[in-house]
């Protein structure tokens, strides 16, 4: 018989971090193996309340548990935030495409994340510097509306920092509070004056889809070509196996196609930014 | 495949013997119009197999309006089936919508197996139009007003019984099995292409005054008129109920509904309606589709723009069921009409 793909596996919660007000990483333990790549999603279940879809943050070669970054917008994501060490919960997938990191071999990489846009971004920068000697260099761009709201603030902030010679940070927020000493503007301010030898970069961008726009724009206007970015689409993604309908874009189902595409594969869809 | 005959009295027996290992529905006429109701004691009772099409599709017999997919974490579903569904008088334009339904739920990369379970124990015994209705469109999607495939039988009426055509493997057990219920088609076979023949005539004078566009230059002009404004004008009269997806044959859309709690949640799939405010709607309420007209633009889009990109075939079949349904005489012969001035 065929497997139904409907049925989450249990899964145990190990672990919830406050990361912002309004953002908190759980880490999760299901009952059988569940692998993703960076940049697929899962789908969570709270048991009784409904589905929701996430990509985990925590890196790929982290076999025994992995977290999910999530921001408290809905019904689902409120319960989520309720959540303490102990409870149980499902996990679907992992669905949809990796991010290509055979792509990225030998280049400069740029990382443009916005608010709760850097947890799939956390999973590919692990899985990068997993095996930095492949990539030239990683420039990682972060986007916070406050101080507050900047999430992964130790690693982010610090330890990353400090990890290796060829990863290097731009950090901003768009309205600083009174310890703020680093840059304030919106995330497309720190793609001004890169030190990237473009023609051999690709830029990979996660965010709200305003961010996302705007960044992708900036992008191409500062000597990107379409196909040197990739962008992390987010919609609708229901039943996450392509059946539903609800997260078509175009000719696309995000969830079985996506959430991964090259700009060049989806920039004349009509609702690409709706 | 092999032809044959069978008169009404055996037709009965037949679906009477088929009723002890099927559930056997047939269009039963109400009102002047026909829906699929429960019949098999009586054999076909007084079920109507020519005219047109039921009001309903065959669409609820494999994707049931409400299944339960998952219950708790248990991997038991879907069970058995006591009784699968043999359907009796499908008409064409519901097994063309077979071509979308199966893509979704079958041949795509991931399988649903409570669709293929239905559809491999269904039966499907169809028969051919004998006339059209006003909202009737198919021969203009090139779908003909008779079955020309994934049947199990089909049966064209002619004068006191049947001609009928065996279109699949188990179609042909069941014509051996009751091989004495079957006489040999003869010239009844001549009967039933000059009834299609002239049918498919009148249909087709039919469409023409509709004046829809051929079916090659459907894709291409929507494509030139999606940023027309035939979206806004057209959606005015809609007052969002969703009736043109819950009765389209080919609409497989749903939602996921989860309730209970704890150790007693249970997972269920509804249908659900791309005309319906949420539907694209992500958590925090950003909503890439927020106006009606989007929406409406969005139906046309799968149906007439998605699906030839992606299966090569129309994701509509023509029945105009939708036309029929809408309060708000939105007509999709008319939209289609409309892409061509």
């Amino acid at each position: 018989m065929i497997d139904n793909p409907y049925t989450p596996i249990k899964t145990e919660v190990v672990g919830v971090n406050e990361e912002s007000p309004t953002i908190k990483t759980v880490s999760l333990k299901p009952e059988k193996p569940l692998h993703f790549k960076a940049g697929q999603f899962v789908e969570m279940t709270i048991p009784g309340v409904g589905e929701a879809p996430f990509t985990p943050s925590s890196s790929p070669y982290e076999k025994s548990k992995l977290e999910i970054s999530i921001m408290k917008a809905g019904r689902v994501t409120a319960k989520i935030h309720d959540l303490k060490k102990g409870d149980i919960v499902g996990l679907r997938g992992p669905y949809g495409n990796e991010y290509p990191l055979s792509e990225f071999e030998g280049k400069e990489i740029l990382l443009v994340g916005g608010g709760v846009g850097l947890a799939p971004l956390r999973a590919l920068f692990l899985a990068l510097v997993h095996d930095m000697d492949k990539y030239k260099n990683i420039t990682f761009c972060c986007g916070s509306r406050t101080p507050s709201d900047i999430i992964y603030k130790d690693c982010v902030l610090d330890k990353w920092q400090k990890m290796n010679k060829k990863v290097k940070f731009r950090i901003t927020v768009d309205k600083k509070d009174n310890n703020w000493k680093g840059n304030v503007g919106l995330v497309t301010t720190t793609l001004d004056n890169l030190k990237i030898d473009l023609k051999n970069s690709v830029a990979i961008v996660c965010g709200p889809p305003i961010m996302m726009k705007f960044s992708t724009f900036k992008l191409l206007e500062i000597g990107y070509k379409n196909e040197q970015i990739y962008l992390s689409m987010e919609k609708n993604m229901s039943c996450g196996i392509g059946k539903c309908g609800h997260c078509r874009l175009g000719n696309f189902y995000v969830c079985k196609d996506g959430p991964v595409f090259r700009y060049d594969r989806i920039n004349n869809i009509h609702e690409i930014w709706d | 495949m092999n032809i044959y005959f069978i008169n009404r009295p055996n037709l009965d027996r037949l679906i009477k013997s088929l009723s002890k290992a099927y559930k056997v529905y047939a269009p039963v006429k109400s009102d002047g119009n026909r829906y699929y109701q429960k019949v098999g004691d009586d054999g076909l009772g007084e079920a109507v197999l020519g005219e047109i099409r039921p009001v309903q599709s065959i669409k609820s017999f494999f994707l049931p309006v409400r299944t339960k997919i998952s219950d708790y974490f248990y991997e038991d579903l879907p069970g058995k089936k006591s009784r699968p569904v043999a359907i009796v008088g499908a008409k064409s334009c519901d097994l063309a919508s077979l071509k979308v339904m199966d893509y979704v739920f079958r041949q795509d990369s991931f399988k649903d197996p409570f669709y293929i379970q239905r559809r491999d124990e269904g039966l499907i015994i169809s028969s051919d139009c004998t006339s059209h209705g006003e909202s009737c469109f198919c021969v203009a999607l090139s779908i003909m007003p008779y079955p020309t495939e994934d049947f199990d039988i089909n049966l064209s009426e002619i004068e006191s019984g049947y001609v009928a055509e065996v279109g699949s493997e188990k179609g042909e057990k069941i014509a051996k099995e009751y091989s004495k219920l079957f006489q040999k088609a003869g010239l009844y076979k001549d009967k039933k292409e000059e009834n299609r023949k002239k049918l498919t005539e009148e249909l087709l004078a039919h469409v023409k005054d509709k004046k829809i566009p051929g079916k090659d230059s459907l894709q291409p002009l929507f494509k030139k008129k999606f940023d027309s404004e035939l979206w806004e004008e057209t959606i005015k009269t809609c007052v969002e109920c969703g009736a043109c997806n819950v009765i389209c044959p080919a609409c497989h859309c749903f939602a996921l509904k989860d309730q209970g709690k704890d150790n007693n949640f249970e997972r269920l799939r509804l249908w659900d309606s791309c005309l319906l405010r949420s539907f694209a709607m992500v958590a925090g309420g950003a909503n890439p589709r927020k106006l009606l007209a989007q929406r409406l633009r969005n139906r046309f889009d799968k149906k007439f723009n998605f699906f030839p990109d992606t299966i090569g075939k129309f994701g509509c079949t023509g029945c105009g069921r939708c036309s029929d349904a809408c309060p708000g005489k939105i007509r999709i012969d008319e939209v289609l009409a409309k892409l061509g001035i």
